[in-house]
């Protein structure tokens, strides 16, 4: 904690764990990835490569023009790089709207590998087929990586999405979660769910 | 820092710290002082819209913020610390929608920024969620 007392400024700084071999992703061919988060943020990425440690900082202070939201997006699109998302999909996050869900099946299924590997799949369907219907239904992202599923999308579309992958978690039939997310879709196709701002 | 230079600064700066409680439902901006325990201002999304559905939107983050941050200004804080929150524990660990906006609104409001910090209570083990075992059904 420890607050910097009278007047002197300390900078605040954000620190993600990511995977190692999500590492290379974040930082891109020639620190593509990397430069753009920097750039299109006004934030500055420290990633220790050895650990896997990502210090995030911004790179003017809120009282030269730095935007203190800003250090958030940085995280959650860190974050959703770590947790499998291409930077391609993860930089939807720079819009405004957006936001990133991460879901974690181990809450739910205990610690057996087994269980995991089960459910797991049952998200991802033949071939992608239940990941796709809940992804079209909802207008998301959705990435099942390790013991986590990551979604991104606006904000009532994520609930939807997180409140599909936890009854399909759960153990709900396939075709019960379809009917939810199609029950979705439909109210957000009249306009029930749209937000007057 | 020594203490010539403390009485020097001491006038430059008074310190307060924003809580910005930020759930699916609604968000609470609140302004105390450093130590937490005085209250100086607060206020919550449903002051400034009607419906409850829009009372976590970011308008009405931005509103709530703005309406402490003038509180702020008459009680002479020009220098905030910002501690974000979200439900946490076993309920949802990402803040809503309200959060950047009513972040924005602070910023821009011309206090100085101080420290920003998630506080969101993070279990290391904890109760079931609540839903049951064949979770929510609508």
């Amino acid at each position: 904690m420890g607050f910097s007392g009278w007047g002197e400024f300390t900078g605040t700084s954000f620190v993600v764990h990511i995977p190692k071999e999500r590492i290379g992703v974040l930082i891109g061919q020639q620190g593509r990835v990397k430069k753009e988060i920097e750039d299109r943020l006004g934030v500055q990425l420290k990633i220790d490569s050895g650990s896997g440690t990502v210090v995030i900082n911004l790179s003017k202070s809120p009282h030269e023009g730095g935007d203190p939201a800003a250090l958030f997006k940085a995280k959650d699109i860190v974050t959703a790089i770590a947790r499998g998302f291409s930077p391609e999909r993860a930089f939807k996050l720079f819009d405004e709207d957006t936001i990133l869900s991460v879901v974690d099946i181990s809450e739910y299924v205990g610690r057996s590998a087994n269980n995991l590997v089960r459910v797991r799949s049952r998200l991802i369907g033949t071939g992608g087929k239940t990941r796709r219907i809940i992804e079209e239904n909802c207008h998301v992202e959705l990435s099942i990586y390790g013991d986590t599923v990551a979604i991104i999308g606006e904000y009532n579309d994520v609930r939807a999405a997180e409140e599909a992958v936890i009854a399909l978690i759960k153990g709900a039939p396939h075709g019960a979660v379809y009917k939810m997310v199609d029950e979705h879709a439909r109210r957000r196709k009249t306009g029930g769910l749209v937000r007057p701002f | 820092m020594s203490s010539a230079e403390q009485q020097q600064q001491r006038p430059r700066f008074k310190w307060g710290i924003v809580h910005i409680y930020s759930s699916y439902n609604n968000i609470i901006v609140h302004l105390t002082d450093l130590t937490g325990a005085e209250t100086i201002a607060r206020a919550s999304g449903g002051m400034f819209v009607d419906a409850g559905r829009l009372e976590p939107t970011p308008y009405a983050g931005m509103r709530a913020a703005t309406y402490v941050m003038e509180k702020a200004k008459e009680a002479g804080i020009n220098a905030v610390h910002i501690r974000v929150r979200a439900p946490g524990g076993v309920k949802s660990r990402t803040p809503g929608p309200a959060t950047q906006a009513a972040i924005r609104t602070i910023a821009r409001s011309g206090v100085m920024i101080g420290r920003i910090e998630d506080v969101t209570p993070l279990p290391h083990d904890s109760v079931r969620k609540k839903g049951g075992r064949r979770g929510r059904r609508v």
